[in-house]
């Protein structure tokens, strides 16, 4: 793993990735320090462009666009990093237990798995959220945690299942250790870039699926986040009538996470697959050869 | 030529447990959905209708075994109920009008992408590392990063109100009759080309992200050296030999993509006023109109088993391996 940190911080895309991840946390973060206004409060009149006093103009309630899209940043990257976070141990628990065990478990846990994988996601949480009403963070976070593991259970199962045959695992299950040391000792710590691919790519996810139903409406309209900034937006149709800064902040808000993620996502796959490595490990290789052919040139 | 027992016990599970999951969901969820449908009704309710709601949605005196038994038969007859809100249509109807346009858009979008996505994918593969490389493949990640709210919403704001190079709802002019002549086909092109536009990135991406990683695994193959080693041209290796065979995780992927597909179809549905199944789930869902948004999850998950198991068996067509290993 230490290798796998190196190759991340040596990567120009990774960092710009990590910085834009960080930068968007620490705004969160310090919320009530950057933006003091509370976000819900009518400032001004509706729909004004950005100006001094409202850098990012007004939204057809006369509220300040700039503090939505602060505060609105709390709830989104929260919900987004813990759908995230919850995802990842889901699917890495029922894909590291089928590939493991294997047998019937393993069959059992694979049909289940490819089953909730081709229902449509989408369609589904419309379908329980409508029942539900309007729906809070929590129950967000449960409906698409529960709709969305199996992608990640798929790799990881596979991954375990090419990884329990190794020499290492053998000898330790000959030495008789228990089986949750075997697995989270000797497997989890070769899965690992795996994990954090799956982690990158589950909180993507959560987040566009949070913004949809957000969306859709199917948030709690009190909960300032950007995908209820997008709802209300639409409602008040600011595209029709150009308010273009009431779309375009949470837009540019989403569309930042989900560049810092995809990039930090590129390095994470290529740590996990290496075949799929295209930049320095490539060119590094490259010199490399070139270096021996001077060599032997040399010695001759 | 079969398709093994283990994908059959696949779709099962899924069809059963979204069936399971229609059924359930509304008698377990907090307070009746019923009385707001008749209430919605209003004095359009017959007793009739009345009955039909009540014993779809659980609100009758009988065991649970009782109602699901009923609830199967009438899923055997296609009887999804009536609708709520387009009382009396049924809800086979409300959705028939509407999965035409949903089909065209989202087959028009996937096989517009396809084209653009596997192409960059297979060029980025064969020539990894290079100038096209390095651009197009962190760009099609960001792609699959990006909600269709926001591609939607951008391009709806761009195109269709700052520009005005297109028409910004509806599948076609209002003002012309449905028939098959040019003006009516030119209108519905016209109409369909932003939607497609805001499918598009996130299949692009997928695609070329599936297959540049099936195409590396692929020029590794002895088959290709052959190839090479034949004097083949570059295209004709690149082509014929290599993204021929790596076509087929692609196809895997799509199947199982459908369904983020037509999530992503609902959202643009819903922005550009596009009469699809998107847009009808949406009003369905905002007049609580239940019997529709529980039909809709059927289709929908119809339709991408539907896809998978064509893929199971286009698989078995295609791929010698697996033709061979089953005969």
């Amino acid at each position: 793993m230490n290798s796998g940190i190196k190759v991340l911080l040596r990567q120009k895309k990774a960092m710009v990735g990590l910085v834009i991840v960080v930068a968007l946390c620490l705004m969160a973060l310090f919320a009530p320090i950057i933006a003091p206004n509370d976000p819900g409060a009518r400032v001004g009149r509706s729909h004004q462009a950005p100006s001094i006093q409202h850098v990012l103009g007004t939204t057809k309630m006369g509220r300040d666009v700039y503090s939505q899209f602060v505060w609105g940043a709390r709830s989104s990257l929260a919900v987004g990093f813990a759908t995230g976070i919850l995802i990842t141990v889901l699917g890495t628990c029922i894909g590291l237990a089928g590939g493991y065990f294997g047998g019937r478990t393993d069959n059992t846990l694979d049909i289940l798995t490819n089953a909730v994988l081709v229902i449509p996601n989408i369609p589904l949480l419309i379908l329980l959220a409508s029942f539900a009403g309007t729906v809070g963070p929590w129950a967000i976070m449960t409906i698409i945690a529960l709709t969305s593991w199996p992608w990640g259970a798929r790799m990881t199962r596979s991954q375990t299942l090419a990884l329990r045959n190794r020499e290492f695992v053998v000898a330790a299950r000959m030495v008789g250790e228990p089986n949750w040391r075997i697995v989270f000792v000797e497997i989890v710590p070769n899965l690992l870039p795996l994990i954090a691919l799956n982690l990158v790519g589950s909180i993507i996810y959560a987040i566009v699926a949070q913004t949809t139903l957000e969306y859709l409406g199917f948030g709690d309209p009190l909960n300032v986040t950007w995908g209820t900034m997008l709802y209300n937006a639409q409602n008040s149709s600011a595209i029709i009538v150009g308010a273009w800064w009431d779309i375009a902040v949470p837009c540019a808000g989403i569309v930042l996470v989900g560049l810092g993620l995809s990039l930090l996502n590129f390095t994470f796959d290529e740590i996990a697959n290496p075949q799929l490595r295209s930049g320095p490990a490539l060119k590094r290789w490259l010199r490399l050869n070139r270096q021996r052919v001077r060599m032997l040139e040399a010695n001759q | 030529m079969r398709i093994p027992l283990h994908r059959l016990a696949v779709y099962g599970v899924a069809f059963v447990f979204a069936i399971v999951v229609n059924f359930l969901v509304p008698r377990l969820m907090p307070g009746s959905p019923v009385d707001g449908m008749i209430a919605q009704l209003g004095p359009r309710a017959t007793p009739a209708a009345i009955e039909a709601i009540k014993a779809r949605f659980g609100a009758v005196e009988q065991p649970m075994w009782v109602q699901f038994l009923d609830y199967l038969k009438g899923l055997a007859t296609l009887d999804l109920g009536v609708s709520v809100k387009y009382y009396p249509q049924t809800v086979v109807e409300v959705l028939g009008r509407s999965a035409g346009w949903t089909a065209f858009l989202v087959l028009t979008a996937i096989i517009f992408s396809l084209c653009i996505g596997t192409t960059l994918g297979a060029l980025s593969a064969w020539r990894r590392g290079g100038r096209l490389d390095t651009v197009v493949s962190p760009l099609s990640i960001m792609m699959i990063a990006i909600p269709p709210v926001v591609i939607a919403v951008a391009t709806l704001f761009t195109f269709g109100v700052a520009l005005r190079w297109f028409p910004v709802g509806y599948a076609y002019n209002p003002n012309l009759d449905p028939g098959l002549n040019f003006t009516f086909f030119g209108s519905v092109f016209l109409h369909a080309i932003m939607p497609v536009l805001t499918l598009s990135p996130y299949l692009i991406g997928e695609f070329q992200t599936t297959m540049r990683t099936s195409m590396i695994s692929v020029l590794g193959e002895d088959y290709v050296t052959m190839g090479r080693a034949k004097g083949l041209s570059e295209t004709a290796v690149m082509f014929g030999y290599a993204a021929r065979n790596a076509l087929l995780p692609v196809l895997t992927n799509l199947a199982l993509m459908l369904g983020a597909v037509f999530g992503g179809s609902i959202v643009t549905e819903i922005v550009f006023n596009y009469p699809g199944l998107g847009l009808t789930l949406y009003t369905a869902s905002v007049a609580r109109d239940y019997p529709v948004i529980q039909g809709q999850l059927l289709l929908m998950t119809f339709a991408t088993l539907s896809a998978n198991l064509l893929v199971d068996l286009i698989y078995g067509v295609v791929d010698p391996r697996i033709r061979e290993a089953r005969t």
